[in-house]
């Protein structure tokens, strides 16, 4: 007997199937995106999405057979489609039992930068105000090896981290000695300025990590990041080889701020990351907070012209992608690993439920703990919405069941929210309660109006026109959506 | 400006219309009220809308009753089975039977 049904057995000569849960947005005029509860998308015309939504469409339309595939609907040709939804919406949801991955010291708010665009960092040399004290330290590692994650990341922040280097030795020391099974990666967030044999000798015995700014070209990178002797870009360029040099060309990632003056220039400053041999960029949005904050005519403005700078920086590295170079852009990929892969890549922005205090908590020098990087600038700011407790104070349980972050988390819920309940996109979208109270003043905010939702709707949409209308680009997008190729 | 825009009851929700109203409330307000067999939709859009604006908005607005309407009836479908997924999801074991 054949291995196969005879083909009289895949048509369905009736109507006779099931819808599976979907959602669906208008993509252009004619088309329009399908999601299924795992996020697998399809795009269809509309006539044939009302058509299958009416039960009117025939088994030997060529989109049924894909629409069958990608568990939209069930016949009778098919059992298993919700028991693999269920498995793949649990191995997505899976990382939220990795509670708390992330750990942020702020070891020193002191910087010798003075950047417009940073909202925590003071030029002050008085150690004992800003720079964290050995208490502090002790209780936030002991709450840090709490955390119920079996891999977990200690990255120092500040200010200038390196200006309380003998802090940090400190603190990776200890929890070297205090780490039972656990696996403990490294990460100093630095400018490099301050970079020396020392500090690159411990980074290398204990395999820690540098990340680092780099804005752009030479003059874009100095006007952002202003220093005595206006050199903040040699020194991180002299920083990223001599760290190469000592670690080894991948220990060193680059992160760059998106400024008014930025805007325009996207090719230069990707020029100047594939100069300096970095395999990709992240394209960041221009910072709500401090400005936006006080000024409200900056979102609608600028949401607009982030998407321009964003689609044209895109548009290059896909270009010299064809061209053999290869490199990415690590702000879609991280969206496109949630779009084809059932992977969830953590990413605090853009997770729902809400990722603050789940994929990241902050420990501030001061002892106060926040529910994430933008909530400790937020507190900056005079908001303190998102201190979720004090290392000096409170227990672990006080701090993780708080209300203060349980709340936000509970009514951001994307998958509750007005819009977003019935938007395509959930899945791939973010809740973001912090950004969302600092700009609306509650947790959820009006999508319709939100900077956060227009952007990332338009950036999805744009993403999956692209695939859709260019097979390289599908390919490219494919390997960049695998997280660790 | 200020338009009026009926949607017969025997075919479109008021859910239906709220959301889609929901949808623009950055573009235009809108009140929907009762009206023997219509609903009626009282736009107001804000000052500076010229005629043909305002035309395209209302334009979308009705497409998008009619995508509100599809989500109605996909919803009323799926339901069911949407919670089982989720059931089948969030249960630890993953072995809740099928019915
Ligand atoms: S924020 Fe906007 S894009 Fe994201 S899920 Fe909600 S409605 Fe969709």
């Amino acid at each position: 007997m054949s291995k196969f049904q005879p083909i009289e057995f895949y048509k369905n000569k009736t109507h006779s199937y099931e819808l599976l849960p979907l959602r669906f947005e208008a993509l252009d005029d004619q088309s329009y995106v399908v999601t299924n509860m795992a996020g697998e998308y399809l795009t269809l015309p509309r006539d044939k999405l009302s058509k299958l939504v009416k039960h009117q469409l025939t088994s030997s339309d060529p989109d049924y057979i894909n629409l069958r595939a990608r568990h939209f609907l069930v016949d009778d040709k098919t059992s298993i489609a919700k028991d693999l939804l269920a498995i793949k919406l649990r191995t997505k949801y899976s990382n939220l039992s990795e509670f708390t991955g992330l750990h942020i010291f702020v070891v020193s708010l002191r910087c010798e930068h003075s950047c417009p665009y940073c909202q925590v960092s003071r030029a002050s040399d008085d150690k004992v105000a800003f720079d964290m004290s050995k208490e502090v330290a002790d209780k936030s590692l002991d709450l840090a090896l709490k955390a119920p994650a079996q891999n977990i990341k200690i990255e120092f922040q500040g200010g200038e981290p390196l200006l309380n280097f003998p802090l940090i030795k400190y603190i990776v020391e200890r929890a070297e000695s205090l780490r039972g099974t656990k696996n403990i990666g490294y990460v100093i967030a630095t400018n490099l300025a301050l970079i020396n044999d020392q500090v690159l000798e411990f980074c290398k015995q204990h395999k820690i990590q540098i990340s680092t700014s780099l804005d752009g070209p030479k003059d874009l990178h100095n006007h952002n990041r202003p220093r005595k002797g206006s050199n903040s870009y040699e020194k991180a360029i002299e920083g990223i080889a001599s760290t190469r040099r000592y670690l080894g060309k991948y220990s060193v990632s680059a992160l760059m701020t998106t400024t008014k003056a930025s805007l325009g220039r996207v090719k230069e400053i990707i020029d100047e990351y594939v100069e300096r041999e970095f395999g990709g960029i992240f394209l960041r949005p221009l910072s709500p907070y401090g400005f936006a904050l006080k000024t409200k005519t900056y979102a609608a403005y600028d949401a607009e012209k982030w998407h321009e700078f964003f689609v044209e920086g895109l548009e290059y590295i896909i270009e010299l992608n064809r061209r053999g170079k290869e490199f990415r852009e690590f702000y879609a990929a991280t969206i496109l690993s949630k779009m084809l892969t059932s992977t969830e890549p953590g990413y605090v922005d853009l997770m729902s439920p809400a990722g603050i205090g789940i994929g990241a908590v902050v420990y501030n020098y001061d002892g106060k703990v926040f529910a994430s990087d933008e909530s400790r600038m937020l507190a900056e700011m005079g908001e303190n919405k998102f201190q979720i407790g004090h290392v000096l104070k409170d227990t672990y349980e006080q701090i993780f069941l708080s209300d203060a972050l349980l709340d936000p988390i509970e009514e951001s819920f994307a998958y509750s929210v007005p819009m977003c309940t019935d938007c395509a996109f959930e899945s791939y979208c973010g809740a973001d309660p912090v950004f969302h109270y600092g700009i609306y003043k509650d947790f959820v905010g009006r999508k319709p109006d939100s900077e956060f939702c227009n952007r990332n709707m338009k950036i999805f949409k744009y993403l999956i026109k692209r695939m859709e209308e260019d097979s390289f680009v599908k390919q490219l997008f494919t390997d960049w959506a695998q997280p660790n190729a | 400006m200020e338009l009026q825009v009926f949607f017969d009851k025997a075919i479109y929700s008021a859910e239906a219309i709220k959301k889609a109203a929901y949808r623009f409330i950055d573009k235009f307000s809108a009140v929907i009220s009762e009206n023997g067999t219509s609903y009626s939709c009282f736009i107001k859009f804000p000052d500076k809308s010229t005629d043909a604006q305002a035309a395209r908005l209302v334009d979308e607005f009705k497409k998008e009753v009619l995508d509100q309407d599809l989500r109605e009836s996909i919803k009323r479908e799926t339901e069911g089975v949407r919670n089982l997924i989720l059931a089948h999801t969030f249960s630890k074991a993953g072995l809740i039977k099928d019915e």
